[in-house]
């Protein structure tokens, strides 16, 4: 009798059924940038407004990684479905709140994973979501720092607009 | 077991009965009133949208259209109308026949990939 199973994929169920999981986990992710970054446009933060929009590409690009990585093992991925996402903000600082807090919530199911992984002998899923945790220290400390200027440069007068282009430049200060 | 010996039962129940097929890396699904046989792939998918059914808002919903259930088997091209009962059955037998594919495969990776017979 074969091993039916293993020569369709190397992949655990319980595996799949995490990635799957975090597909749409980035895929709501992308969203809730989206939805942000409209709040920042609408409220003429311009320049913050299109580095959120930014995030919520690479954040459609971080489910589509995992996506095709479940098909390549020979998973069956699937497309999520993700809600209408409606967000409220009370000021640009709690737009830059709501960001960390998304994030760390991605950290802890990426780092949920990895321990998955090491439970089930799945290295090679291991090493691909290396290159998410390294990911998600650097997602976390962008959304610090835009909370540490928040501090930095008063929400009043002409304050709004240094912080809106100082903002902006938070992705351009990691490469 | 199965006459053939490339054939082997993965799982059964009163209802039906699922091999593996070892000529054509397929599992032959035998479940009155339909055959089919799936690879791997379209298994999953299938044994995914028979548990995707919600059985308790069946149970619930009192009108006539929810004493049966619809189900388009894979590759038949036909659908069938299954009742509750039916649909318990079916969903017993692919979820059984998941754990019959795990069991082998645990027992392929524990005993190193020697030819396990029956
Ligand atoms: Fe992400």
């Amino acid at each position: 009798m074969k091993n039916l199973l293993r020569l369709h994929t190397s992949l655990k169920e319980e595996i799949e059924i995490a990635l799957n999981a975090q597909v749409k986990m980035e895929a709501e992710a992308s969203h809730k940038y989206q939805a942000m970054a409209s709040w920042l446009e609408q409220n003429g933060y311009e320049h913050s407004a299109n580095y959120l929009y930014r995030q919520a590409d690479e954040e459609r690009a971080h489910s589509l990684k995992i996506f095709r990585y479940i098909n390549e093992m020979g998973g069956s991925a699937i497309t999520p479905a993700v809600g209408e996402v409606t967000l409220d903000f009370t000021s640009f600082r709690s737009v830059f709140e709501a960001a960390l807090q998304s994030e760390i919530a991605v950290t802890h199911a990426i780092n949920r994973i990895v321990g998955k992984c090491r439970q089930v002998d799945d290295y090679a899923t291991e090493s691909f979501m290396m290159w998410f945790v390294n990911e998600q220290r650097e997602e976390e400390r962008n959304a610090r720092r835009a909370l540490e200027l928040c501090d930095l440069i008063e929400e009043t007068g002409t304050g709004k607009y240094t912080l809106d282009k100082e903002i902006a430049k938070i992705s351009a200060e990691e490469e | 077991m199965h006459a053939q010996s490339y054939q082997t039962e993965l799982y059964k129940n009163e209802r039906g009965v699922t091999w593996q097929c070892d000529l054509t890396n397929t599992i032959v699904i035998d479940f009155e009133p339909f055959r089919i046989r799936l690879r791997l792939p379209d298994f999953n998918t299938f044994r995914r949208k028979v548990n995707g059914i919600d059985i308790r808002a069946m149970l619930f919903d009192l009108s006539d259209a929810a004493d049966y259930q619809v189900l388009e088997a894979p590759k038949a091209q036909s659908a069938y109308r299954l009742t509750l009962c039916e649909l318990i059955q079916l969903r017993d037998l692919l979820n059984g026949t998941r754990f019959a594919l795990e069991l082998s495969s645990l027992l392929h990776e524990t005993l190193g990939e020697i030819v396990i017979t029956d």
